[in-house]
């Protein structure tokens, strides 16, 4: 198996306060993790350092055991890692299709005068990048097809939201996919349905995925394995069995007197 | 009680509104200006216009306690009546205290207080008769606005358009009966030799037409417009209708100069310059989202680099010399040129305020366009561009011996920029590229993360919106023919913001509308030449009160500035409850979520 993304010792503090502090964690092609610790335990920030939106003060990232510390987010986004956003961040007065279409815009190459000009090759292209995003979109069934494509996306629901975030990241041909609390704030029946989604997304279109994820029956439901952290460190990695009966994961969550909180 | 006290402070507005006019003059100089008739002039309507309209505003259903309170319309007009009444009663008393303080006291202030105007206000009669008469009028005038707004709306639409249409044709007479020479058709039936204003028969004639098609566009204009609309979004299958309305505006728009005449054609001239460097503006402002207010910058390279290539000569106090750089290119191969170097400028001006954002990119671009207008008239650049003395003998763009300078020709080349500047951005917003822009105006970091080089395309909207804006330039070096660094200053990127902001951010149809407004109007009423600020400032305050998507939305704008009436309504859809999705209005029971 290959491995797919390394994080190797990688520091981040914010003025003083270390959110990483030498975290550690591999994930191999085809897996599904979860990342799971308490508020404050660094989760999003790891998602930040390994998509370039911040650079790390120390240790080293690769991907596919090159290493992509310095790229731009940009950059990042072109060699196959897609992720999505703790909370919700679409393009909110762009209709849904043309969302997941700017999701294509790295995987094609128009330039300006093609454009103005409107070659053939710039013709094909256009209608290939409207194909992917269709396809991208059409993962999540006909919640996001037909007429909602052409609905501007500050409109859908909130769930819709969320599924057209992914969708969005979908379409830009990934290899990786990061998602941040890809549950946060659906109901029970939608947490379901994209338990499923996350599954189908490696089993279907291949990828590896890395999930921050505080719903615990999601985490159990759908991780190969499970990696905690707390203060930017990692506590415990294992399966989900292993880790949920790890003492420093319960202190992390818990606290250590027993009896304050439940 | 407050509903009184309401209206009276609405009043109060109103004097003021009437009193200030006066001050600056606005009613004394169209005194004389009339719409129809010998009496009904502008000046007259600037002393009632804004009771009319607070009595219009009056009109809306007050809601009180959330409940719409009707009223009776006795009571109602009896509100505006009141209204104006105090309205009257203020700009009455103005009268009294400047005759009574003597106008030459005031106007040592107020320059426009003058024997003239206070005779005007009240009506050449001594001035208590004349402040009675004001009350009078301006009452009637409260009254009126309000039961004007309280007819059923099948008889308010063809009035006011009858109303409207007489005004505007009255506004225009000196450019009508030119058109109306210039085509040999007849106009004494329509406008009077001795008045410059309508006849009463032309005015009911007028007026009879327009009510005719607003009735007309009442009863059949949804189906007009649903026929013109239909297959019409996609350029795939043109719709033939369109096509022939397309083929008539054309036609149209390469008629204007002969039809028009000179003036008005100079006017135009200018109208597409300016329409050309707002649509440069437009790419940066409305495609990118890049707040810049020093667009004067290009405007000035492209008419400094055309001028230069195009081999113009510096003004000296004892003739003229080549300038120390130059180049004596014919202007069709001057222009590419012109527009890299342009384009390289905006990459250069770009560079620096990448990483920039809203007032701070703003505040920099500002400085920029400063230091563009100190460069040419420095003393240090006087043998490259001739300093404060400027340079000549800009090119006047011949093709085959056929000149561009004189106005009627010039209107055809700026023409035929503007619809290639046009043509341009419609193909780039319909792109990867477009989206790519939209992407980072909405949201620059995201973007970023999904793939968007935003280093990339912020210096691509600089360069290519600094390439389009210095043809504005060039065009202009071939109307004048000579530049001197006064016409480069920072009103202009003022002013190209205000016609980009005016017609609507992003929208092609809105910058022309927005430069005709902006830049037509005062061009062709003289009298608005010196109340030019005063215009552009009311206007876009306007503008941005009653339509802040702009005169001619582009249709994403306009969702971004009434998002939330779409997220209330939503709500309240959701309120409405399960029905909604019962009648499948949702294919899948949406009210899950």
């Amino acid at each position: 198996m290959t491995t797919v993304l390394e994080v190797e010792g990688v520091r981040k503090s914010f003025g003083g306060l270390a959110a990483l502090d030498g975290l550690d964690f591999r994930v191999e092609e085809g897996e599904i993790v979860s990342v799971i610790g308490p508020n404050g335990a660094g989760k999003s920030t790891v998602f930040n350092v390994i998509t370039g939106l911040y650079a790390p003060d120390g240790g080293d990232i690769r991907y596919f055991g090159e290493s992509i510390v310095g790229l731009r987010p940009n950059q990042i986004a072109k060699v196959g890692i897609a992720r999505t956003f703790q909370n919700v961040k679409l393009f909110p007065n762009m209709t849904v299709l043309e969302n997941a279409m700017v999701g294509q815009h790295c995987r094609s190459k128009a330039g300006v005068f093609g454009s103005v000009i409107r070659s053939g090759k710039v013709k094909a292209e256009e209608r290939r990048i409207r194909e992917r995003a269709q396809r991208a979109l059409s993962f999540f069934g006909s919640r996001l097809a037909g007429y909602r494509q052409d609905q501007a996306a500050f409109a859908l629901s909130y769930a819709n939201r969320r599924r057209l975030e992914m969708a969005r990241a979908l379409s830009t041909e990934p290899r990786i996919m990061l998602l941040d609390e890809p549950t946060a704030g659906m109901n029970p029946r939608e947490t379901i349905e994209l338990r499923d989604h996350i599954v189908r997304m490696r089993d279907e279109l291949g990828l590896t995925l890395i999930v921050i994820e505080h719903d615990m029956r999601v985490v159990k439901g759908v991780s190969d394995r499970v990696v905690a952290c707390d203060y930017g460190r990692k506590i415990a990695e294992g399966t989900y069995d292993e880790v949920a009966s790890d003492a420093k994961v319960i202190e992390a969550y818990l606290g250590r007197q027993h009896g304050e909180d439940g | 009680m407050s509903r009184l006290r309401a209206t009276v402070t609405a009043g109060a507005l109103a004097g003021c509104v009437s009193i200030f006019l006066a001050l600056v003059g606005l009613t004394d100089r169209f005194a004389d200006l009339y719409f129809v008739g010998d009496q009904a002039s502008f000046g007259r309507l600037m002393l009632v216009i804004a009771p009319f309209t607070v009595g219009a505003i009056l009109a809306k259903p007050r809601v009180e306690g959330g409940e719409i309170r009707e009223r009776t319309a006795g009571a109602a007009i009896g509100i505006g009546a009141l209204a104006g009444a105090v309205a009257g009663l203020l700009l009455g008393a103005f009268a009294v205290f400047v005759s009574a303080f003597g106008v030459e006291r005031i106007n040592a202030v107020f320059v426009n207080v003058t024997p003239s105007m206070l005779e005007f206000i009240t009506f050449g009669q001594p001035v208590v008769v004349g402040a009675l008469i004001l009350v009078a009028a301006s009452t009637v005038a409260g009254a009126v606005g309000l039961g004007y707004r309280l007819l059923p709306v099948a008889v308010r639409k063809p009035v006011g358009s009858a109303v409207i249409t007489v005004l505007v044709l009255g506004f225009l007479q000196r450019i009508v009966p030119i058109t109306l020479d210039q085509l040999d058709l007849e106009r004494n039936w329509l406008y009077s030799r001795s008045t410059g204003g309508l006849t009463w028969f032309g005015a009911g004639v007028v007026a009879a037409g327009a009510a005719g098609l607003s009735i007309f566009k009442q009863r059949k204009g949804a189906d007009i417009r649903r026929r013109l609309s239909s297959r019409g979004t996609d350029d795939a299958g043109m719709n033939p209708l369109r096509a022939i309305l397309l083929l008539i505006v054309f036609v149209i728009l390469l008629a204007v100069p002969y039809v028009t005449g000179k003036v008005i054609s100079e006017v135009l001239g200018t109208v597409l310059v300016f329409a050309l460097l707002g649509l440069g503006l437009n790419i940066v402002v409305g495609y990118a989202g890049l707040l810049d207010l020093g667009y004067v910058f290009f405007f000035a390279v492209g008419a400094y680099a055309t001028a230069l290539l195009t081999g113009a000569t510096l003004n000296t106090f004892t003739g003229s010399s080549p300038p120390a750089l130059s180049a004596d290119l014919n202007f069709y191969l001057a222009i590419p040129i012109v527009m890299l170097i342009a384009a390289g400028a905006g990459v250069l001006i770009g560079a620096p305020v990448l990483r920039l954002r809203g007032d701070y990119l703003a505040l920099v671009t500002l400085g920029l366009g400063e230091m563009i207008t100190v460069l040419i008239a420095s003393p240090w650049l006087v043998p490259v561009v001739g300093g404060p003395n400027g340079m000549r003998g800009v090119s006047d763009a011949s093709m085959f011996g056929f000149g561009f300078r004189d106005p009627q020709h010039f209107y055809y080349l700026a023409l035929a920029f503007v619809l290639f500047a046009m043509f341009v951005s419609w193909r780039l917003a319909a792109s990867r590229i477009g989206r790519a822009w939209t992407a980072m105006r909405e949201d620059e970091q995201i973007a970023e993360a999904m793939g968007v080089s935003t280093t990339r395309f912020k210096l691509l909207a600089f360069a290519i919106g600094g390439a389009i804006g210095s043809l504005g330039g060039a065009l202009f070096a071939v109307k004048i023919g000579s530049l001197t660094p006064a016409s480069f200053n920072v009103f202009v990127s003022i002013q190209v913001l205000g016609i980009v902001i005016l017609g609507g951010l992003g929208s092609l149809p809105g910058v022309v509308v927005g430069a005709a407004v902006l830049v037509g109007l005062p061009g062709l009423l003289r009298e608005f030449e010196e109340y030019r600020l005063l215009f552009y400032g009311a206007a876009l305050v306007l503008v941005m009160l009653l339509r802040p998507e702009g005169l001619i939305p582009n249709i994403r704008r306009s969702r971004e500035l009434h998002e939330e009436d779409a997220a209330q309504d939503k709500w309240a859809g959701e309120l409405a409850g399960d029905e909604h999705a019962a009648v499948g209005v949702s294919p899948e029971g949406e009210s899950a979520g």
